[in-house]
């Protein structure tokens, strides 16, 4: 699992690579919160390189669409979700309620 | 693959979801699962042993999760056994996926996705004192 975080001059880009189960949720958490302790609360999340996204990862991008969109003052824009993980994001119903975009360009040109 | 049995017996640490999903994906894929079947049957099994290890065990790293992955009636089988303190799936509240995001709560969703994910889950008390989750995925064609 890799988390590397890039930051634009619209946005942050938090790119993630691998497993996220369980064990690696602390650390998509930590990255997430690491933004907002910076103002940053307009971020986009590379998928691409997501092999497993788990219920606690869920619920850490939760609590990040939470605190982001508080005060309309920004969002998290997934993109790139391989078919498998937004599988599962269509079952936890997490699908409408999220913008998902095709590649990271237009994730980044949204903001 | 009939009547083999595939066992592992791993520390309660989430830190060994990945060896059990590597053991479970390679069982089912063995047992004629297709592509998409094995990772539901992997992350059903993911969330399952979350359970174990954060509630049975509620964090404690030196308790035992067994998995065990077998054929039963053109079903393919995973059986998670703990010796932690006992589950009670009716105690969890259902998440609610329909409300908007941030009205969500943030519990109960591993076992929301282990019942959609599965053909069928069945929760009981092992006879050594711990918790048994039966996860059953249905083969769709005879090998």
């Amino acid at each position: 699992m890799e988390i590397k975080t890039t930051k634009l001059k619209r946005c942050d880009l938090i790119t993630l690579i691998g497993r996220f189960d369980s064990a690696a949720a602390p650390a998509l958490d930590n990255a997430l919160r690491e933004a907002n302790e910076r103002g940053v609360y307009r971020i986009v999340l590379d998928m691409s390189g997501v092999e497993y996204f788990g219920s606690a990862a869920i619920r850490a991008l939760v609590v990040a669409y939470k605190a982001c969109r508080r005060f309309n003052r920004g969002d998290v824009r997934l993109a790139a979700v391989p078919d498998k993980i937004k599988q599962v994001f269509d079952i936890t119903g997490i699908t409408p309620l999220v913008n998902i975009y095709d590649d990271v360009v237009t994730a980044v040109g949204s903001f | 693959m009939t009547t083999a049995e595939y066992e592992l017996c791993v520390a309660s640490q989430l830190g060994k979801l990945a060896e059990i999903s590597d053991f479970v994906g390679e069982a089912a894929t063995r047992a004629g699962l297709d592509e998409g079947q094995v990772f539901e049957v992997q992350m059903a099994t993911d969330e399952a042993c979350t359970n174990s290890m954060e509630h049975a065990y509620e964090g404690r790293e030196d308790g035992e999760v067994h998995v065990c992955c077998f054929i039963e009636n053109n079903s393919f089988v995973v059986r998670i056994t703990d010796f932690g303190k006992p589950f009670e799936p009716a105690e969890v509240p259902q998440p609610d996926i329909t409300l908007p995001l941030e009205e969500r709560s943030i519990g109960g969703l591993g076992l929301f996705l282990i019942y959609r994910l599965v053909d069928d889950v069945e929760f009981a008390r092992d006879v050594g004192g711990g918790n048994q989750v039966t996860l059953r995925k249905h083969r769709s064609k005879e090998e």
